[in-house]
């Protein structure tokens, strides 16, 4: 136990069981133990005996305040003993300034991209289309370019099953197929933390999981080229072939670029780290 | 006995007997007032550990820790993308409340006020073109910061423990400034506006079972009238911009509580 340990005045247990004497090495420690006021010109006096301290006003709460109590106390507790017991290096300087010097880089970024968006908006403006009108469809529905992706779900029909047991019918409508696949999409991108565990955080550790993702981003640019298929100058047929074929030629090659690349970059990672933190 | 009323804490005597310069005499009499009517000091344990919390050191980083610095700060520009989108989306909240002055969503006139509202900002409104500009850009700027900002966190794996939540959230997020972009598309009431509207409400009538019912409550029917444009209109101008600020403020807090993922 180093001095700081002993010297932190916020743990009655310790000083209960008579630990800290015995961690002291004999070394009588009268600033804490002696419970006289320290006058070392601060000011502050640890208060009474008498006057309840806001640890001891919790302690006496009942029922579920009293557990919460509990329950925080023992989370400190344990945060405190797994800070005590690692050789984790805390940080010896307090921060980077908040004034000026982070204020003065983001406000240099935030005026740097509202700039950008304002260069933008001055050499691109809007355009002014025709107002709207029920009785003509024009050749071109678009939505904005963001929404191309589900526009493009939409356009699945060919992949719905014509099932057997229906007698070649359809078990639902085209587009009822395609906003399920919206919605298939979004709840798969939103379970991917549950399915993705582990530590690994760099493309190179998760080989597969890096892969899925490049199939996930040619996907969404490759739907949504399906989606204005009218203003591509491909085949629609091939077009709609590429649109589910370019997604696991890019996961592949991801893939085996990241698998060849791995050990390289595992090895470099692991030299530096067992410099640092020898094995015990 | 005397009839005057004695005060066990005097303060007042307590401040003249300092010597106390203006601004903390002020400062104190100011204190003492609240105090007297607030009790602030039933709250100040609130506040001594709420600013001991927000002083309170993380451990050293991983990336301090083993040197790996330059994999944190070459992703930099990746990293501001949350922010980035942030700043779009005040930009855009500001150019959109000032446009919001002179639009006005009515299909009645000819063609209609709506569309002649916006052509009157563009042509006729000192730097309405630019306004309309600025907002339009700006949200396209903010959807696109918002799906970087998302592969940014897939592929450095930031959405792993603890932080499936704020993935989650940063879902629902996404869905909503695309929801945002929409009904703002909507709004000038032109050709693609409408048809974009027709698609909706083909979509919305595809959903099994609800799918009438959801028509009816996000278009205010099966085809494109006024109330469709007002329900667009109060989604965009008032329900989103609540819905979404206390999202963003949401999960903007959970990553300052988290501290922001790093590869390692």
């Amino acid at each position: 136990m180093s001095d700081t340990d002993t010297t932190d005045a916020d743990e009655p247990d310790r000083a209960e069981t008579g630990g800290r004497a015995m961690t002291d090495g004999g070394e009588p420690d009268a600033e804490t133990d002696g419970g006289e006021p320290v006058a070392d010109g601060t000011g502050i006096v640890a208060p009474d005996d008498e006057t309840p301290t806001w640890r001891e006003r919790k302690e006496r709460t009942q029922g579920l305040g009293r557990l919460t109590y509990e329950y925080f106390e023992r989370a400190r507790r344990e945060d405190q003993d797994l800070r005590t017991e690692s050789d984790y290096i805390e940080r010896d300087v307090l921060a980077f300034p908040t004034w000026p010097h982070e204020m003065i880089r983001n406000l240099s970024l935030t005026s740097f991209f509202v700039g950008l968006i304002i260069l933008l908006s001055a050499t691109l403006p809007p355009e002014m289309a025709a107002p709207a009108d029920p009785s003509t469809t024009p050749a071109i529905i678009l939505p904005d370019w963001y929404l191309y992706w589900s526009f493009g779900l939409l356009k699945l029909g060919p992949l719905n099953p014509e099932l057997a047991i229906l007698g070649g019918e359809k078990l639902m409508a085209d587009r009822t197929y395609g906003v399920l696949a919206n919605l298939v999409v979004v709840g798969v991108i939103a379970i991917v933390p549950f399915l993705n565990k582990g530590s690994a955080r760099r493309p190179v550790e998760q080989p597969f999981w890096a892969a899925v993702g490049v199939f996930g981003v040619i996907f969404a640019a490759t739907i949504s080229a399906l989606s204005i298929k009218n203003l591509v100058p491909i085949d629609s047929h091939l077009l709609f072939d590429l649109t589910f074929l370019l997604p696991f030629v890019g996961g592949f090659i991801t893939y085996a670029v990241l698998k060849t690349m791995r050990e390289g970059y595992m090895f470099s990672l692991n030299r530096r780290y067992y410099r640092l933190r020898p094995p015990k | 006995m005397s009839l005057e009323r004695k005060e066990e804490h005097d303060h007042k005597g307590w401040m003249e007997e300092r010597d106390l310069t203006p601004v903390e005499g002020a400062y104190l009499t100011v204190l003492i007032w609240l105090d007297k009517r607030l009790r602030v000091v039933d709250y100040l344990e609130v506040l001594e550990d709420l600013y001991y919390k927000v002083n309170l050191q993380m451990p050293k980083s991983h990336t301090e820790q083993y040197n790996l610095d330059n994999k944190f700060w070459y992703w930099y520009p990746l990293y501001a993308l949350g922010s980035f989108s942030t700043i779009a989306y005040v930009v855009a909240a500001i150019s959109g409340a000032l446009l919001g002055f002179y639009y006005a969503p009515a299909t009645t006139g000819d063609p209609s006020s709506a569309f002649n509202t916006v052509a009157f900002i563009m042509t006729d409104l000192n730097f309405g073109y630019m306004l309309r500009s600025i907002h339009r850009w700006s949200a396209q700027v903010m959807t696109a910061a918002v799906f970087l900002h998302m592969l940014r966190v897939y592929f450095t794996g930031a959405y792993k423990e603890p932080r499936e939540l704020n993935w989650i959230l940063g879902i629902v997020l996404i869905s909503l400034t695309m929801v945002f972009g929409y009904s703002g598309y909507l709004l000038p009431w032109n050709q693609l506006s409408f048809w974009a509207g027709q698609i909706g409400v083909e979509m919305s009538l595809s959903i099994p079972l609800i799918g009438e019912w959801v028509a009816q409550l996000l278009f205010g029917g099966f085809t494109l009238t006024q109330a469709t444009l007002l329900r667009m209109y109060i989604l965009h101008v008032f329900f989103l911009p609540f819905v979404v600020t206390a999202l963003i403020a949401v999960h903007i807090g959970i990553v300052w509580m988290q501290g922001i993922a790093e590869p390692h």
